[in-house]
């Protein structure tokens, strides 16, 4: 029960804020600059800012009204009437109309990519018939070998030239195109794409034959934009043959809240004193507000991916999936080589399994593991975004991973083991927000500034020596209920309480709790322009 | 009673939301959408007229009204020189004739041009040089700004140890990155209007956790100078005509509070050109329109009109782009600007 006290204590915090909390929420270029994930990662899919309010969100987001209460309901009432048979179909044209009103043009693109994809796949994960093989042996008994290697080599170049399309067609859009014209989710759905093909190609997976479920696998909105990259093997089963209950539907929406109001309560709350940070300048910033505006930012960037993907997750579990989990408490871990087998895992797995691994690993000696792992990061950081800083951020993580991995081997005795690993986590946490900020700011000046602020090494003008104060007064609260959420304690109490009526009507509360917050912070002009 | 457990959730759910959208809500969520679809029909509607009557109207435009008229409604916004003498509340003069006005239309910045009010002949152009300028002449040695000329001369930051500032979140800014902590008085708060200027309590009180009302805090101290800023926040409800009512009897009660303060208000910051043209309501065309309604009340003797925007707009009309993150407020290391603005423009009492 001391449980519930703390959640409506927060809640009543939240709710009964000072002006201080909503403060600069409307800072930039725009309302509540929400789900900025995609943005600050420099994710330039989705660099046109992410818009808050209804009207002006240029793509539809999960967290925003228009998709709560109206895509989503109308949604799952066609998707509950039409037939099993049909039920994929359904779930693609809702996906397309989901993604055509970010991107009206930009759906032929995704669609002609699915298609040409399909027909790759068809190839690609055709076998030879074992009466074909009888048939060349008898008559061909001496060219069976060169046939074989006819047939293995054709396959290799298409196998080849279809990794080259779609890579080719995600660097062009990423590096090479003018401006802002990013496809939106095209990193993503790239990736899927690829996992698909190269699953066929290593014969680990069967061709998927009806386009429907292949596009369906591709192009299904929980997981489209940002969702977590799922390899077609978890859903092959599920694409055929799902059910649409009562319980899933349910237990769906509850995990989509707990997502809801990680995103809406937690993560763009805290963002707001990165915001400030941003709005005061770099070199106006002292040195106790930059480090409280990088963990804000850390916070802020855990919550609002984390509370997309555990909306990913629900909305899946609606519909009958059962997408992968992208996030295990990272901010838990003991270093960073466990950070990233617990942050966004999803895309480890795919760097993994599809570079590190044909690499060679770790077991192709000690220089050669170094090399695949500056290698992956390398590419990882690419994948995220065309600036240099992103580089400067995959290239340091290599480094410190690279660090653990040589200063793995020490044994310790038995007695320092327990404060080393006090210490490793301490470590880790003042680590990785210095690499998010090497993630968060583009603009390598700026970011220099930033990381001289922190270190005390740039001279700050016309610093508030006590902004750090009021920065506490303002966020504490919400810095201390971010701590709490980031312990599996949160998953704990969800777990325990879900099927509970109490924790039903609590969870009822925090999803009408988040519309309301969404209404607040994007319809009502008197908040909206609340400089 | 077994389906009830089954839909358990889903009957919470759906129940606290009928709550919430018929009570707390009172069904808005529906008006945008209800909007949009009556946008379509009515363009639908006209098009169909169109091509019956052949008459090319177009759509109808939801645009608000340009700005710059309806404002002050007389001003010509070509600085042809003429226009009628206009009544504000401090009961301003008309200038001499053409004479002052062009002048001011030809040093100005030209997106000045609408924002500066007839009898406010003080407004120095192109202010941006360091201080020492003799007291009682322009910036640039400007012969005779106007009858009515104010005479304004150079403070250091001792001037504002009796001032008190209040305002929105620039004010905030100015009382974080000005300097003058513990010199002078902030009563500022982010998202402060002009309605809820004096009810909002938003006054720290010394030793005590709770906070007081603006008008409780001016009862109870004495500021011989008031500097608010104040007006952004509320462009996105009601009109110019309400601001302005609101605004003038703030100013009235504050000369009712502060007897014999000298009060200078200082004309809406604008943002940067980008900004303004994002197409929502806060635009920099709005803010010169109330800031020229802003300036009429100023009578020159114990109200004062100060339009910071000199300091630091550029020529695209809005701020300078290097001196603002976000296009609305500015970098604590560029308050300075500001201050060093209000610094020479101080009346010698």
């Amino acid at each position: 029960m001391y449980i519930l006290y703390y959640f409506l204590r927060n809640c009543y915090v939240f709710v009964t804020a000072d002006k201080t909390f909503l403060r600069n929420i409307l800072l930039s270029n725009h309302p509540v600059q929400a789900t900025i994930y995609y943005r600050e990662r420099g994710e330039h899919d989705h660099i046109r800012s992410l818009k808050q309010s209804s009207e002006r969100c240029e793509y539809m987001v999960f967290s925003s009204i228009e998709f709560l209460l109206f895509f989503l309901p109308l949604f799952l009432i066609l998707y509950g009437l039409t037939p099993d048979k049909y039920k994929n179909v359904t779930l693609l044209s809702g996906s397309l109309v989901f993604y055509a009103l970010g991107e009206p043009w930009f759906v032929f693109l995704l669609m002609l990519s699915v298609f040409i994809n399909y027909f790759f796949g068809l190839h690609l994960g055709r076998k030879v018939k074992k009466k074909e093989k009888d048939n060349l042996q008898e008559i061909f008994d001496l060219d069976i070998e060169y046939n074989q290697r006819k047939i293995y080599k054709r396959r290799r170049r298409l196998f080849a030239a279809a990794v080259a399309l779609n890579l080719g067609l995600l660097g062009f859009f990423k590096y090479c195109a003018p401006g802002d014209t990013i496809p939106l989710g095209i990193s993503f759905y790239t990736f899927q794409i690829l996992s698909y093909l190269i699953d066929l190609f290593r014969g680990e997976e069967r061709r998927e034959t009806s386009f429907i479920n292949l596009a369906t696998y591709i192009v299904m909105f929980p997981q489209l934009i940002a969702g977590p990259i799922v390899n077609y093997g978890e859903v092959r089963e599920a694409l055929k043959h799902r059910e649409f209950t009562a319980a899933g539907l349910q237990e769906g929406l509850k995990v989509f809240t707990m997502g809801l109001v990680s995103k809406v309560l937690l993560a763009d709350r805290i963002g707001l004193l990165w915001q400030e940070a941003q709005v005061a300048g770099f070199e106006s910033i002292s040195t106790p507000l930059a480090w409280l505006a990088a963990a804000a930012y850390s916070l802020k960037l855990y919550f609002d991916f984390y509370g997309y993907s555990l909306m990913a997750a629900g909305l899946g579990t609606m519909l009958g999936f059962e997408l992968p989990c992208n996030f295990k408490n990272p901010y838990m871990a003991v270093s960073v080589r466990d950070f990233y087998r617990c942050w966004h895992m999803t895309l480890g797995r795919w760097f993994r399994r599809y570079v590190y691994i044909p690499l060679g690993g770790n077991r192709r000696g000690e220089l050669r593991t170094i090399f695949n792992l500056a290698a992956v990061w390398g590419l990882t950081a690419l994948w995220h975004g065309s600036t240099l800083n992103f580089l400067v951020w995959g290239l340091m993580l290599a480094a410190l991973i690279i660090t653990e991995r040589q200063l793995a081997r020490i044994r310790l005795p038995r007695a320092l083991r327990l404060p080393a690993k006090a210490l490793s986590h301490i470590y880790l946490l003042a680590v990785i927000p210095v690499t998010w900020m090497c993630f968060a700011i583009t603009d390598t000046g700026q970011l220099r500034l930033f990381l001289g602020r922190m270190f005390g090494t740039a001279p700050g003008m016309n610093v508030n020596l006590n902004d750090w104060r009021s920065a506490l007064e303002n966020y504490g609260i919400l810095f201390a209920a971010g701590f709490f959420a980031c312990t599996p304690a949160m998953e704990k109490i969800f777990k325990r309480f879900k099927n509970h009526v109490l924790g039903m009507a609590m969870l009822a509360v925090l999803f009408w709790l988040c519309v309301w917050r969404l209404q607040v912070e994007g319809q009502n002009p008197f908040m909206y322009s609340n400089f | 009673m077994k389906w009830l457990k089954k839909w358990c959730f889903l009957i919470l759910l759906a129940s606290t939301g009928a709550v919430y959208l018929a009570g707390v809500n009172d069904w808005q969520v529906c008006a945008g959408p209800k909007a949009v679809v009556k946008g379509w029909f009515d363009g639908l509607a006209s098009e169909y007229k169109n091509t019956a009557d052949g008459s090319g109207d177009g759509e109808k435009g939801n645009r608000p009204p340009e700005g710059g008229l309806d404002g002050f409604g007389n001003m010509l916004s070509d600085g042809a020189g003429t226009w009628l003498p206009v009544n504000g509340v401090g009961g301003v003069e008309p200038p001499s004739g053409s004479g002052g006005s062009d002048l001011r239309q030809t040093s100005d910045e030209t997106a000045e041009g609408d924002g500066m009010a007839p009898g406010d002949e003080t407004e120095l152009p192109e202010d941006d040089l360091p201080g020492g300028e003799t007291p009682g002449q322009g910036a640039d040695g400007q012969t005779d700004p106007g009858e009515t000329g104010v005479s304004y001369v150079t403070v250091e930051d001792d001037y504002f140890a009796d001032a008190v500032f209040i305002g929105d979140s620039r004010t905030v800014g100015m009382s974080e990155y000005g300097g003058l902590e513990g010199i002078s008085t902030f009563y500022a708060s982010t998202g402060l209007s002009v309605h809820k200027m004096f009810t909002a309590k938003i006054v720290p009180v010394q030793g005590q956790k709770k906070k007081i009302t603006v008008e409780e805090a001016l009862q109870e101290n004495t500021f011989s100078k008031i500097y608010l800023m104040i007006g952004i926040n509320e462009m996105g409800t009601g009109t110019v005509d309400t601001f302005m009512e609101k605004y003038e009897s703030a100013v009235a009660r504050l000369q009712e509070l502060q007897p014999d303060a000298v009060i200078y208000l200082q004309g809406i910051m604008k943002v940067t050109a980008k900004r303004s043209a994002q197409g929502d309501y806060i635009t920099n065309e709005g803010i010169e329109e109330r800031n020229g309604r802003i300036a009429q009340l100023a009578d020159n003797k114990k109200i004062f009109y100060l339009d910071v925007n000199e300091a630091v707009c550029d020529e695209t009309g809005g701020m300078i782009e290097d001196y603002t993150h976000d296009g609305v407020h500015l970098k604590g290391r560029y308050i300075e600007v500001w201050k060093q603005y209000l610094k020479e423009h101080a009346v010698a009492l």
